[in-house]
């Protein structure tokens, strides 16, 4: 836990250090650091936007609708349930109605696509005719929701993985970290494109998930290494004496007590996820069309590079701009929640 | 003849890990519910009788663990199997195409370290000042933004909008000049192969860069902190000897640890960087293999990868053990 880390350099006046720390590693102080580092400031804003963005356009699409002009029906909706709302999905044909005339690709006169910067299309159309800045704004959905889910199925699996390795140690440690060591040996878009193909067929769940079992390895290790630390303090050794059973002591002893490094760690890690989605995507093994995808979408505009130049910069940037949120904001929570740090 | 035993002892280690890699891509290969035959015949007409002749051919008619040490056995022989789309042996195919992805993973790293040191040194020494403020931006847009997206806006800006280099391909330096047309003496060749090769390594290296900075920095920001560094002040040593001496070198150590371990993102970006750059190196065959269904060949390149990843951590963990006399040669001595 952090509180032990902190006590190293107390030495004076312990009683009261102790206390201090105490206050320093509690939730609101945590909160209020944040709000007073620039860096974890500025990353907040950013991951707020992006999420308010996602949100935003999964849930009300008649708003959305008036103020981005028409939406077409190539929603998210239709792959996650969750995010399904009555308003979603138009009635047959009316969400195609408002859309400019499409183009084969065979027919297309040269430079077809509406350069953009107009009221009804501010970035122009895809090839397909559909709007460009709408499909972003969706488009942040995909990402956010893989960047989260993923990233938690990889602590989830972590944390069992080192939990248990690390408090039973001898042999289980060895064998479990020997695969661990396997796992992490094979690049991972390599490991999740091999997964998501022969497993599963390319489809956004399975990549969700191959995702998330190429992490496994980073935070177990993490985990593990902290368990290994706390096994030998007192309490835990209290618990097993009035005997406690070890799931129980690893559940309620072990892994909460291990966990605030690992937090921050994970938030780093959303950044890592959907830049490797992002890749997943862009070879077409992501989520699939039509559901609105920058990966995807790159690959798409990878066609286009000489006539529509604007096609491949949006979604990237987009992108960019969503991991360095998360990135900034794991950042700067790394500085608030290490007590040792001083204002 | 201690460091010796302590590279024998980190490669045995290695041997589980090997097996490991061998056993999963086997499995994830072969136990998924596309079915190889399958694939193979995907849209054509057949019958029982081709489709078990298929099966006897590649040995999918045998039991499952059986067809594994069949493979092994092969492996240890340097027998990958044989491409089901290529018709030709994967090491044959493996071994044309593992050269560009070396040159290019190898140029990706020379970029990071090039690039990465000095700055990562200099934005230490001014802490808080411009170069700094700059150094990190740099590290920030450079761990936040994909590897091909960045190939993707150098072939706009240099290839497409300015006409400089290159889009696609790559020239190889191992091959006689008179293999290419229009190119001649060997002088042009490596002129070519520079010009070929720049923006793919910067599009691979800026990650490695960005995190090598990050390191550096903080390295040498607590490494200037030491107390040899304190010592040497005291006895007036100049600060540019200390910081190019007695902080410097041992700000370097961590840097050769993260190299190794970057290996495995800088193999998996070479995969897209490949794709976005038309190079024919071990990405793009894996990209097309998989593509193909050709399992095979999937395997044999997975399995290299994985090798390769691992064979590099092993020569990281021994150069810092061969530069950092601190360090114990494992558990067993």
């Amino acid at each position: 836990m952090a509180v032990g880390e902190s006590q190293v350099d107390s030495g004076t006046d312990a009683a009261g250090e102790d206390e201090e720390v105490e206050a320093r590693v509690g939730w609101r102080y945590t909160v209020a650091r944040i709000r007073k580092d620039t860096t974890a400031r500025w990353g907040l804003y950013v991951v707020a936007f992006v999420l308010f963005v996602a949100i935003y356009a999964a849930v009300d699409s008649n708003l959305s609708r008036l103020t981005f002009g028409q939406f077409s029906d190539y929603t998210f909706a239709k792959l996650l349930p969750i995010f399904d709302h009555p308003t979603r999905i138009p009635p047959p044909g009316e969400g195609t109605q408002h859309m400019p005339p499409y183009f084969p690709l065979a027919e297309q006169p040269w430079n077809p696509l509406p350069a953009g910067g107009t009221l009804e299309h501010p970035l122009g159309t895809d090839p397909s005719g559909r709007d460009y800045f709408t499909r972003i704004v969706y488009g942040t959905q995909v990402s956010v929701f893989v960047g989260i889910v993923s990233t938690t199925i990889g602590l989830a699996g972590g944390t069992i993985v080192g939990a248990v390795a690390g408090y039973y140690g001898g042999r289980v440690d060895d064998a479990l970290m020997r695969l661990v060591e396997t796992v992490y040996a094979i690049p991972p878009l390599i490991l999740i494109i091999v997964f998501t193909v022969f497993v599963g067929g390319a489809n956004i769940w399975y990549a969700v998930l191959g995702v998330g079992i190429a992490f496994v390895p980073v935070f177990a290790r993490i985990i593990r290494s902290r368990v290994l630390s706390i096994r030998e303090m007192d309490y835990i050794e209290a618990a097993r004496a009035s005997g406690v059973k070890d799931r129980d002591v690893i559940l309620r002893h072990v892994v909460p007590n291990s966990f605030a490094p690992v937090l921050v760690y994970a938030t780093l890690q959303i950044g890592v996820t959907i830049l490797i989605v992002a890749g997943l995507s862009f070879l077409g093994y992501g989520a699939q069309p039509p559901t609105p995808d920058w990966g995807q979408m790159l690959n798409t505009a990878h066609g286009y590079m000489h006539s529509n130049v604007w096609l491949s910069i949006w979604p990237g940037l987009a992108i960019m701009i969503t991991i360095m949120g998360f990135n900034l904001f794991g950042d700067g929570l790394q500085d608030a929640l290490d007590p040792r740090i001083e204002d | 003849m201690k460091l010796l035993k302590y590279a024998l002892f980190r490669l045995l280690q290695a041997i589980p890990v090997l097996i490991g890699i061998s056993i999963i891509t086997f499995l994830l290969a072969n136990l998924g519910p596309g079915d190889p035959v399958s694939l193979m015949l995907q849209g054509q007409e057949h019958d029982e009788e081709l489709v078990r002749a298929i099966e006897q051919r590649y040995g999918l008619d045998k039991p499952l663990h059986e067809r594994y040490v069949t493979y092994m056995a092969g492996l240890l022989q340097g027998d990958f199997g044989q491409s089901i789309y290529y018709q030709r042996p994967v090491s044959d195919l493996m071994m044309d195409r593992i050269g560009p992805t070396l040159l290019l993973v190898l140029s990706a790293y020379a970029f990071a370290l090039v690039t990465a040191i000095p700055l990562g040194v200099v934005a230490a020494n001014r802490r808080n000042e411009p170069t700094d403020h700059l150094s990190r931006i740099v590290a920030l847009v450079g761990v936040s933004t994909p590897s091909f997206w960045i190939g993707i806006v150098l072939i706009l800006i240099f290839a497409v909008k300015l006409g400089w280099l290159p889009s696609s391909g790559l020239v190889y330096p191992w091959r006689p000049p008179d293999a290419y047309r229009g190119i001649d003496g060997h002088l042009e060749l490596f002129q070519q192969t520079i010009r070929h090769l720049l923006l793919p390594m910067i599009a691979l290296g800026t990650l490695q860069m960005a995190t090598i900075m990050r390191v550096e920095r903080t390295q040498m920001i607590e490494s200037l902190q030491g107390e040899y560094v304190k010592l040497a002040r005291a006895y007036g040593v100049p600060e540019r000897t200390i910081l190019r001496k007695h902080a410097f070198q041992v700000a370097q150590l961590p840097i050769i640890t993260i190299v190794g371990l970057n290996l495995s993102t800088a193999l998996g970006g070479a995969v897209l960087t490949e794709t976005v750059f038309n190079i024919n190196g071990m990405g793009l065959l894996f990209v097309n293999a998989i593509q193909r269904n050709d399992y095979q060949l999937v395997m044999g390149v997975t399995i290299v990868l994985g090798t390769l990843f691992v064979i590099g951590v092993i020569i990281t963990d021994i150069s810092y053990a061969y530069v950092d006399p601190r360090v114990t040669y494992g558990e067993s001595e």
